[in-house]
Parts: C-alpha cells; sequence; structure tokens
C-alpha cells in the first residue's frame, strides 16, 4: 500500500513560483522558520535578479528591500523580457558575483545570517568526484550558492583538506561560455572545501563532524544538507549518524540518497522504513538525475504550456509512446554494482518509468511538488504489472568489428562467467486509466547498442479516412505523425509532418518541424545534478521521488523481476554496437508498434 | 472514350509512395479527363530515364484498378498521336513575356509537356515567328539546379514557337490561326489551350473567336482567364454568362496564381494527411486566422489598371478569399476538383457579407526616408490626381458555421508597406487554466500557440510553442518549430504559373475557380465595393513603406486580435 503523506503546509510566498518558493518547511526544521525565510527571501531576490538582470543589459540593480522584491518576481519574468533578450540572440548573462554579494549583504533585519553546509559522504568515489564537486561549483560559480556555505567531504580514507582540495580541484571546469574569472572562482570555492575523515557508521566520528560544521557556521543559521554518495547497504548507518548526531540545531538537515533504493518492492520498503526511523518524509530527497534532465523538465511545459498539444495527449490521437535509453559502452570493467542490480532496475524502474508517469499523468491542481508527484503516484497505480510475456532481456556477447575486438559482459571480470543479468530489456507497459487505456508504452534499455541517446516518441493514430491515402504507399506506419523529444544527446523536438515536396507533381514526405535546441539556445545546458542539488538546497521536491511513489514502481516491476531471478532466464544475446536483440522487435510487433529510433532517418 | 497514354516515367528510385509511376496524359475528351483524374498521386517531379528524357510506354494499369479496356477510334491504332497546342493571346504583353512563356519552357525542360506540342503567340502587332523568339529568349531562364543542355533546350523550345497577328476581334484572323494550328497538329488529336493574357474588355470577343473558328475538332479546347474577373457581382455574372455562350463551364480555366503557391497547394495536405492539425481546426481551439498580403512597392507608373480596380478587388476578393476557403472548409470527399470546390463554394456561402465597419481601407502617401522620397500613390502619373482608390484594406470577415462561428478570418492586404510578404497566421486560443500563467507576465496574448504557414517569400511552416529555457530557474519563453524550405528543399520550388498551365493542359480544374464560387466570392464583396464607391469614403493615409493605416489595429482590436506580422521579428 502506498503511504500517504500530509501535504507541505503552504510556504509564506505564492504557490506558482516554484522556484523562488522558500525552502523552509516548518516539518523539517520547526526552530528557523522565520529566519531562513528570509535567506530565501534573499535567494528569490537573486533569482528574480537574474530575469531583471537581462532587461537591464546586465547592469547592476540596487538592493531592494527583499520582501518588496519577492512579490514583484512573479511578475519581472513577462515575455516582453525573453523576448528582448531574444531578438538579440543573446541569452542572459547571469549577473556577476559582486553583484550577487551586494544583494546578500543586504540588510537583514534579525542580524543573523543563513549559511548552508553541504556534506559529501563518500567523497573519494567517483560519482562524488565527476559530478558532485563540479556541480556544486558550477552553482557557486554562477552564483546559485548562498553567500555563506560550507563543503565537506566525508569518507574513510584519510585526507587532508589540501588533499581533497587538489582532488576535487581536477575536475572542476568552468562553462565554455563563461571563462572570467575562472581560476579565482575556482581558488575561492575551494577555499571552503573541507575533509574529514570517518567510518561511515560511527557516531562519535560524525560528533567530530558536527563540531567540525559549527565552527564554519559560526553564530549563522545552518542549514544542512548530506549528500549520500555511497553503496546503499551503509545508507542506513550514515543516514543515523547524521541525524543523531551530526543535524542542525537551527536550520532544517536533508539527505539526498541515490539509486538503488532496494532491490524489490520489499528491500524498498525496508529502506524507506529505516530512513524514516531517521527523518522525516520531506528530509529525504531520492535523487533520480533523469527528472533533472533539460527536456524532462519541459514536458510539462510543452503539455500544459501550450494549447496544441493538451488535446492529442490521449489514447483518442495517440498510437504509442515509446521511451528509449541506449548506451554505446559496455560495463568495461565495473560490472560489479551493475551485475546485482541489471537494467531493468538500473533505468527502466526509475529513469524511463520516472518519464512516463511525467508524460502521462494528468494535469496537477498546481506546479507544487506535492500536486505533481499526487499525479505521477496515480498514473503508477493505474498501471498494469508487468508481465513476463511483455518484456524481452538481452546481454551482449563479445564482437569484432573492423580488427576490433569488443568484450561480451561475461567477459567484464567483475562479473560473473554466467551472469544472467540482462544489460538490454524491452517492456511493454499499459496504463489502465480512462486516458491511456489499450496506448503500448514501449520501454527499451540497453548498454553496448550502437548509438546512445535517451528520447521520448510519441506516434500519433493515422489519419482516419485519409485523403492522400494514396501518395503513401503501402507502409501507412510510416506516414503517421510523430513527436519526438530528444533528451540526450543534441537535445531536440521535432514533430513529424507529412508535407507536400514541392514541385508539381503531388508527392508527399516527411518532414521535421524542428526545434533543436543547439541552434535555438546558445547557452550551455546546465548538468542535471546541478538543477538537482539546487532544488535539494532550496527545498523545491518536484523533481524528487516520494516513498509512495517509489512503492508504486516497486509494484509494477517486482513480480516481473523475482519471476525472472527465479526462473533463471536466459537473457538473448546481441553484439556489442549492434541494434540490441531481435526480440524487441517482436515484442514491439505484438503491439503493432515499430521501433522510431530504427527507422530509416538514422 | 478514348485514353491514350503517352508516355511513362519510369524511376529507378524506389519511392514509399507509390510503385506505379506511369501517368496518363491527355485525354480526347473532357469526360474521360473527369473521371480518370481522382488519384492525385499520379504526378511527381521528373525522374528521368537514364538518357534524361521521357520514355514513350504504354500501360493501362492505373494503381491496380484494371482501366476499362478503351474503344480505339477506327483510324486509330495506338499510334495516333495526341498534340497539345498553347496559344498565348496577348502575347507582346508584359505577363506573356515575364510569366507564361517562361513556365512553359519550364515545363518543357522538366519534360512535363507531351512529345508534340506548339506554342503559338497571339496579338495585333506585326512579328515574325524570328521576332516572337527572339523576345521570348531573353526572358526564359533555366533552373538553378539543372542547367545542363540548357541552350540545345531552349533552342529546340523556340523551334517549337510561332507567332500569328490578328485583330482580338476577327474571327476571320482566328481561322488564320486555326489553319495554321492544324498545320502543325498534322493530323494528331488535336487539344487547345488558349491562354488570354489581354484586358477584361476583349475577353468576351477572343472567346468568341476563338471558339468559333479555331477550336480543335476532335480533342479539347480550353480557355485560360486571369483577373478581373467583372467588377462585381453584375458584371461579373455577365461576363460569365457571355462565356458561357461560347463555352461550356468545363472549358472555362480562371486562374487564381495564388492558388498555384506552393504553400497553398500543402495547405490541404497540411490539414488531411496529418493527424496532429484536424483536430486542432476550429473554433474550439483557432482564436482568430489572419491572411496578410505585403507589397513593398507602389504602383509606379503602372496605376492605370490598378486604379480602375483597388486592392480589395485585385488582391482580397480572390486571392485572400480563396486561401480563406481552402483552409477552412470541410473534408472533401475526395481530392478530385470538383469535390473540393464544392466544400470551398459552401465556405464562401457560409460567409457573413463584408460591412464597411468591418474594413478599413488606406492610400499610400509619399514619404521621405534617409534622403531618398517615395512617391504618393497620386504621385503617380497614371493615377487620377484625386483618385480614392484603396492600395491598402484590411477586412474581418466571419463563417458563420458550426465549425467557425464567432473566429475573425483577418485579412489584410496593401502596397508601399514596409515589407514583401504573404502569410497565413493561425493564432490558438489561451490554454485553459494555465499552470504557468504567471510565467507569461501579463501579456498572455503573445504567449498563445501560433501557427504561420509564409507562402513568400523564403517559404516556411513554423508553429510557435511555449518552451522552458534551458538553464536552472523556470522561465518560458516562445520557440519555433521550424520548417524552413530552402533548408529542407534544396531544389527550386515552380512558380506558381507552371502548376497553373500545366494543370490546365492535364484538365485538373482543382487550383481553378468555378462561376458557383466566383459568384459566392462576389456577393461577400460587392455590397461594400458599392458602398465605398457611393458614399465616396476617403482612404486612410499612410507612408509610403510604413506599416500601413493605423486604423487596421483597431479593426484588429475590436475583434481582441493582434496583428500576428507585426510583432513578430521572424
Amino acid at each position: 500500500m502506498a503511504v500517504s503523506f500530509p501535504k507541505c503546509p503552504s510556504s509564506p510566498l505564492p504557490p506558482l513560483q516554484t522556484r523562488n518558493r522558500a525552502w523552509s518547511s516548518p516539518l523539517s526544521a520547526p526552530v528557523q522558520v522565520g529566519d531562513s525565510s528570509k535567506w530565501a527571501l534573499l535567494e528569490a531576490t537573486k533569482r528574480c535578479h537574474l530575469c531583471v538582470s537581462a532587461t537591464n543589459g546586465g547592469s547592476a540593480v540596487a538592493p531592494v528591500e527583499p520582501s518588496k522584491k519577492v512579490q514583484d518576481s512573479g511578475t519581472k519574468t513577462t515575455p516582453t523580457d525573453h523576448s528582448t533578450k531574444v531578438e538579440n540572440g543573446i541569452r542572459p548573462t547571469v549577473f556577476s558575483s559582486n553583484e550577487f554579494q551586494d544583494l546578500k549583504t543586504g540588510p537583514d533585519n534579525s542580524g543573523r545570517e543563513s549559511t548552508v553546509s553541504i556534506t559529501v559522504v563518500g567523497a573519494s568515489g567517483d560519482l562524488a568526484k565527476k559530478k558532485i564537486f563540479p556541480a556544486l561549483f558550477a552553482l557557486y560559480y554562477e552564483g546559485f550558492l548562498p553567500k555563506h556555505f560550507t563543503i565537506f567531504g566525508y569518507a574513510r580514507s584519510k585526507m587532508t583538506d589540501s588533499e581533497l582540495r587538489e582532488m576535487v580541484s581536477r575536475t572542476l571546469n568552468c562553462r565554455i561560455d563563461q571563462r572570467e574569472n575562472c581560476d579565482a572562482k575556482m581558488e575561492e570555492f575551494l577555499k571552503r572545501c573541507f575533509y574529514h575523515s570517518g567510518q561511515y557508521d560511527s557516531e562519535a566520528h560524525f560528533v567530530e563532524l558536527d563540531k567540525k560544521l559549527k565552527q564554519h557556521e559560526g553564530s549563522r543559521i545552518s542549514n544542512r544538507l548530506y549528500y549520500l554518495s555511497i553503496p546503499p547497504n551503509i545508507f542506513l548507518d550514515v543516514v543515523k549518524c547524521t541525524s543523531l548526531a551530526a543535524s542542525s540545531e537551527n536550520g532544517w538537515t536533508r539527505v539526498i540518497v541515490e539509486k538503488p533504493f532496494g532491490r524489490d518492492a520489499e528491500s524498498s520498503a525496508a529502506l524507506t522504513r529505516g530512513l524514516k526511523q531517521y527523518l522525516h518524509e520531506d528530509q529525504i530527497f531520492r535523487i533520480d538525475h533523469y527528472l533533472g534532465k533539460e527536456l524532462v523538465e519541459n514536458l510539462s511545459v510543452l503539455r500544459f504550456s501550450n494549447l496544441v498539444f493538451e488535446p492529442l495527449w490521449s489514447r483518442q490521437y495517440i498510437r504509442n509512446v515509446q521511451i528509449i535509453f541506449s548506451e554505446d559502452f559496455g560495463t568495461e570493467g565495473r560490472g560489479g554494482y551493475f551485475d546485482s542490480y541489471g537494467i531493468i532496475r538500473d533505468i527502466m524502474q526509475n529513469h524511463l518509468l520516472q518519464i512516463v508517469a511525467l508524460f502521462a499523468m494528468e494535469t496537477p491542481t498546481s506546479l507544487e511538488a506535492e500536486d505533481i508527484r499526487n499525479e505521477k503516484v496515480k498514473v503508477l497505480r493505474s498501471m498494469k504489472t508487468l508481465e513476463i510475456d511483455d518484456v524481452v532481456i538481452g546481454q551482449y556477447k563479445s564482437h569484432t568489428r573492423g580488427g576490433v575486438v569488443y568484450p561480451g559482459y561475461t567477459d567484464d571480470k567483475t562479473v560473473p562467467n554466467d551472469s544472467l543479468t540482462p544489460t538490454f530489456a524491452a517492456a511493454a507497459l499499459f496504463i489502465n486509466n480512462a486516458r491511456w487505456d489499450g496506448v503500448p508504452f514501449l520501454m527499451k534499455a540497453g548498454k553496448a547498442l550502437h548509438t546512445k541517446r535517451a528520447e521520448i516518441r510519441v506516434q500519433f493514430r493515422h489519419v482516419p479516412g485519409n485523403l492522400y491515402k494514396k501518395c503513401f504507399g503501402t507502409d501507412l506506419d510510416r506516414a503517421t505523425n510523430e513527436l519526438v523529444i530528444r533528451v540526450q544527446p543534441d537535445e531536440a523536438i521535432y514533430l513529424k509532418i507529412n508535407n507536400k515536396i514541392p514541385g508539381l507533381g503531388m508527392r508527399l514526405d516527411r518532414s521535421n518541424l524542428n526545434l533543436h535546441y543547439a541552434v535555438r539556445y546558445s547557452k550551455e545546458i546546465p548538468c542535471a545534478y546541478e538543477r538537482l542539488l539546487l532544488d535539494a538546497i532550496e527545498g523545491e521536491r518536484r523533481l524528487f521521488i516520494r516513498s509512495d511513489e517509489l512503492d508504486a514502481a516497486w509494484a509494477l516491476f517486482t513480480p516481473l523481476l523475482k519471476e525472472l531471478e527465479e526462473k533463471r532466464i536466459a537473457p538473448e544475446l546481441y553484439p556489442y554496437g549492434s541494434r540490441g536483440p531481435v526480440g524487441a522487435h517482436y515484442l514491439a510487433a505484438k503491439y503493432n508498434v515499430r521501433w522510431g529510433d530504427l527507422g530509416a532517418e538514422h | 472514350m478514348t485514353i491514350l497514354r503517352f508516355y511513362q516515367r519510369p524511376s529507378s528510385l524506389s519511392i514509399a509512395f507509390s510503385s506505379r509511376h506511369e501517368r496518363s496524359f491527355s485525354g480526347s475528351s473532357e469526360l474521360v479527363t473527369l473521371t480518370t483524374r481522382r488519384n492525385q498521386c499520379w504526378r511527381f517531379s521528373p525522374l528521368k530515364s537514364s538518357n534524361g528524357s521521357p520514355l514513350a510506354g504504354a500501360s493501362w494499369k492505373d494503381d491496380g484498378k484494371e482501366m476499362p479496356v478503351p474503344k480505339v477510334p477506327d483510324i486509330g491504332s495506338q499510334l495516333a498521336e495526341n498534340t497539345v497546342s498553347i496559344t498565348v493571346v496577348g502575347a507582346s504583353g508584359d505577363l506573356a513575356k515575364k510569366k507564361i512563356f517562361p513556365a512553359l519552357f519550364a515545363l518543357y525542360y522538366e519534360g512535363y509537356l507531351p512529345q508534340h506540342f506548339t506554342v503559338f503567340g497571339y496579338a495585333r502587332s506585326k512579328l515574325t515567328d524570328e521576332e516572337l523568339r527572339h523576345t521570348i529568349s531573353t526572358t526564359l531562364t533555366c533552373r538553378v539546379d539543372k542547367r545542363e543542355n540548357c541552350s540545345d533546350k531552349m533552342e529546340q523550345f523556340l523551334r517549337r514557337c510561332f507567332y500569328h497577328s490578328g485583330q482580338y476581334g476577327s474571327e476571320v484572323d482566328f481561322c488564320e490561326l486555326d489553319n495554321k494550328l492544324k498545320e502543325k497538329e498534322d493530323g494528331k488529336l488535336a487539344n487547345r489551350l488558349f491562354y488570354l493574357s489581354i484586358p477584361p474588355n476583349i475577353f468576351v470577343d477572343v472567346v468568341r473567336g476563338a471558339s468559333r473558328s479555331a477550336s480543335s475538332p476532335n480533342g479539347w479546347t480550353r480557355f485560360i482567364v486571369e483577373k478581373p474577373f467583372g467588377r462585381d457581382s453584375e458584371s461579373s455574372s455577365e461576363l460569365t454568362r457571355c462565356l458561357k455562350m461560347y463555352l461550356i463551364e468545363e472549358q472555362i480555366f480562371r486562374i487564381d496564381h495564388y492558388l498555384g503557391k506552393e504553400l497553398v497547394e500543402n495547405l490541404s495536405v497540411l490539414r488531411f494527411a496529418n493527424l496532429v492539425f484536424e483536430p486542432l481546426w476550429s473554433r474550439n481551439y483557432i482564436r482568430n486566422v489572419q491572411l496578410i498580403f505585403s507589397e513593398d512597392f507602389g504602383t509606379e507608373g503602372r496605376g492605370g489598371y490598378f486604379d480602375h480596380y483597388g486592392i480589395i478587388r485585385d488582391i482580397m476578393q480572390n486571392h485572400l478569399l480563396q486561401i480563406l476557403a481552402l483552409f477552412a472548409m470541410e473534408t472533401p470527399v475526395s481530392l478530385d476538383g470538383e469535390d473540393i470546390r464544392n466544400e470551398k463554394v459552401k465556405v464562401l456561402r457560409s460567409m457573413r457579407v463584408l460591412k464597411l465597419d468591418d474594413v478599413v481601407v488606406g492610400q499610400y502617401k509619399g514619404h521621405t526616408k534617409g534622403g531618398k522620397s517615395f512617391p504618393a500613390y497620386t504621385d503617380d502619373p497614371t493615377v487620377p490626381k484625386g483618385s480614392l482608390t484603396p492600395t491598402f484594406a484590411a477586412a474581418s470577415l466571419f463563417i458563420d458555421n458550426a465549425r467557425w462561428d464567432g473566429v475573425p478570418f483577418l485579412m489584410k492586404a496593401g502596397k508601399a508597406l514596409h515589407r514583401r510578404g504573404a502569410e497565413i497566421r493561425v493564432q490558438f486560443r489561451h490554454v485553459p487554466g494555465n499552470l504557468y500563467k504567471r510565467k507569461f507576465g501579463t501579456d498572455l496574448d503573445k504567449a498563445t500557440n501560433e501557427l504561420v504557414i509564409r507562402v513568400q517569400p523564403n517559404e516556411a511552416i513554423y508553429l510557435k510553442i511555449n518552451n522552458k529555457v534551458p538553464g536552472l530557474s523556470m522561465r518560458l519563453d516562445s520557440s519555433n518549430l521550424n520548417l524552413l524550405y530552402s533548408e529542407r528543399y534544396p531544389r527550386e520550388i515552380p512558380d506558381a504559373y507552371e502548376r497553373l498551365l500545366l494543370d490546365a493542359i492535364e484538365g485538373e480544374r482543382r487550383l481553378f475557380i468555378r462561376s458557383d464560387e466566383l459568384d459566392a466570392a462576389w456577393a461577400i464583396f460587392s455590397p461594400l465595393l458599392r458602398e465605398l464607391e457611393e458614399k465616396k469614403v476617403v482612404p486612410e493615409l499612410y507612408p509610403y513603406g510604413s506599416r500601413g493605416p493605423v486604423g487596421a489595429h483597431y479593426l484588429a482590436a475590436k475583434y481582441n486580435v493582434r496583428w500576428g506580422d507585426l510583432s513578430d521579428s521572424s
């Protein structure tokens, strides 16, 4: 049964200003409401400034009394502002950090500043090095972090602060489009990074961390964010220690956890139960970094801020939906973790299913996180439990091409030789509600395939009574409209339409109504981790997964996963670098679907 | 009934739309073409055989259906050849030189004309064949993307061009033409097409002469007429009545060259070959439709004809209204010419008669910009000093049927404006209960979706959508889902006249205006035109090169519309 949660008490700011909302919630941090929302107001002011600076050509804006500005912030983002900027072809330059600091040091009524301390637990790990520290730096560089912040690395290895800094500095880079002051910024950022060595299950070590944090926090209101970049088996230990020994006394304490959230419905529920012994629901931020992708975020905008898509968004017009994820490399010697989870748990049950939920949900009451997540849970709970007949699994085998030998999955030294773990899976899912009854949602995820991509493809129905039927020849499937949202690489949205080929004949072909992000938006698109870290700091939960969502997601996949393992179903082998096992085509054909990514266009 | 297959175009390319590429060419009677030309897909852009010329061949198969076995006339054997003779009446005129002969050459160059054809120029001036050929040759060009053999082809084409000098009202002169035509046709099955590129007051004379004395004895005879088709309901129906004394409806091809524009042709494809547009194509989702035509030059010393008609008759009542009818019509039973025109007539007949209150007229005045002065309309020596003829007009029209009730269709046409262009803009309604309302600020109108079909220049289709600006904040802006023809289709788009001439030769009537269509179109505009003239309504003056009179904005505002072309930078 899904657990239901009380809705967050409404924040002091208007509900629609999601990005600008106060980040505090009385539930998580009863003590600090008033003061920390001050900070939030300032934060909002700064965000607002982002828009303002675009109109003012980037000139500094004098500090304004914060609360007044926040009220304005909604209206500041007028389309006029946008169009001015768009016409110049210039993206708004983010204000320099000096301007930002002017704002931050503006008058504070209480005289107390707030600070945020971000502790990366498992700081020596790969994810931390490659993603988390660079994302934090990018946020700092762009002025999104509060004026005072502290970053702590926590891990077992013995390291000094400067060793950590040395390690972090190797992976930092500045945005391509904003190289100014990069070195100076990096220097400043690294000065705020510290390291604390300790065992993951030792409360004493976390007490030491707490002391160090307090030192840096001084008398400020302290908010603490823990990023758990550690294996799942020690999640609970760390959560226990942090919450007992290193929670903030007067601000909020939040914990970001990454997948895997268990292996099945039971283990996931156990994990949630464990976490909840020490944390409230709204202290837990379950990250699904796919939800932080630009085009996944845009999905709701596309649906709900345009008139032209929503009328088509149902079984009446949509024939099938395909969610496709492929990587063009294998485990490459790092299959240890993967082998015990497999592609279904690694990609489908979380990333792809989350996209389906966002895609298929009903219009939420508002853009509030709880409202959106309520709708997502409804979709997940309306879905038919996945059966083994509707799934095809595969595993890549070695392949020699052009003299280069590509290894099979089981050639990986970290993978058992007889492993049956799928590295590819395709599945057909159904949502049994009024909107989607009978529309197949096809998912496909695989490693070591011929391309690297993630996309959503919406295939529309045939035109009823098509006057131009004869012009399409026999393959009517190719003549249906298709909306493609390419999440990566090369973000784009395009709608395939049938068009007359210019000329004296009446020949039709398919053309794209195109929106290519690289052409339209010259600015680099921020990495998903930046968005999610910022959201966690701001308490914006829209892109994080609630416990009941997680339960519902597991409920769909658990019986299948169990059956696969119990029956020891052998995956269909496919060559490294190929288009995946043939079974995926049969599965699609069973529901009269043709995979859109394998069409002639590519 | 005879159906002769002239040539087929085998293709080495395999194209998804159909494996059959034969197309029939020319029926010997109107009926044949009417009944066999159901399938629009026969036509396709040229696919040459390896030697670059169309192959002769015969096939009776038509898209899998067996055609009735043709009864071949006695002389007939399948060797009897068809020929088409195209007579351009008014050959020395501007339109003939600039558009008609080049279009005929382009058709020939691309292999669309039958193997045997003759082109005749007919006019009063004394010219030899050679002189005509010389005049024509100065305006012929080869397509940019296919220069091969161009001068050879030109040479061959010119050899088929002849000239006959005669009076427009003289049947005797047409008799002589008939003799010459027969000579060239040489006993073949003769089809004749007359292109009337002459002033309207001699239409009827020419039709009488040509139909009585120079009609084809054994093939079809067709007449292409260009606007103006009268000045109002009465004169138009009078013209139709006179034409019909000599011709049957099927022989009259009233050209509206806007219907031959690539994107106007594509309008029906867009609507009926895609699933995603038709559900939105009604008052439920569309807030207003704008049909905009603008030229960036004035009459430039050639205002004589224009002054007599004015912009409403010259552009609105025909070109824009035709586009509107195509845009708004219900799904036709088939793509057949008659079915489509039936639907268009229904739209026109459902339209409210235009009232003076819903129209704004303007006239350009002189303007000095950057030291250069641009003349006013009345500065044109060919225009009377006190002329009240509108060079600009805006109008709001309404279709009182179930699909479009209450949706304003705004038209705007003008000369001497700040830019040149023709486009259709479809503004969609606001998103009901928009979750992102706050992100749009106060000007919600700018945040609605808009479909733009740019007919010229730079053919394009784009759909304006709201999109999240990439980045960490939630800001929306409007982006385009784009289809720019020049990028997608590098090949040059054929001129509207090529398409229309070919259609007339083939008896494809889809893009020509039927008499009842014309009547319905005049019925909407005639009362207004009369009122404007009777009341001597003074047009609002606007500077040469400006965006037109302010009145157009008030008119749009009256129906809560904002002109899309003035706020859109693209």
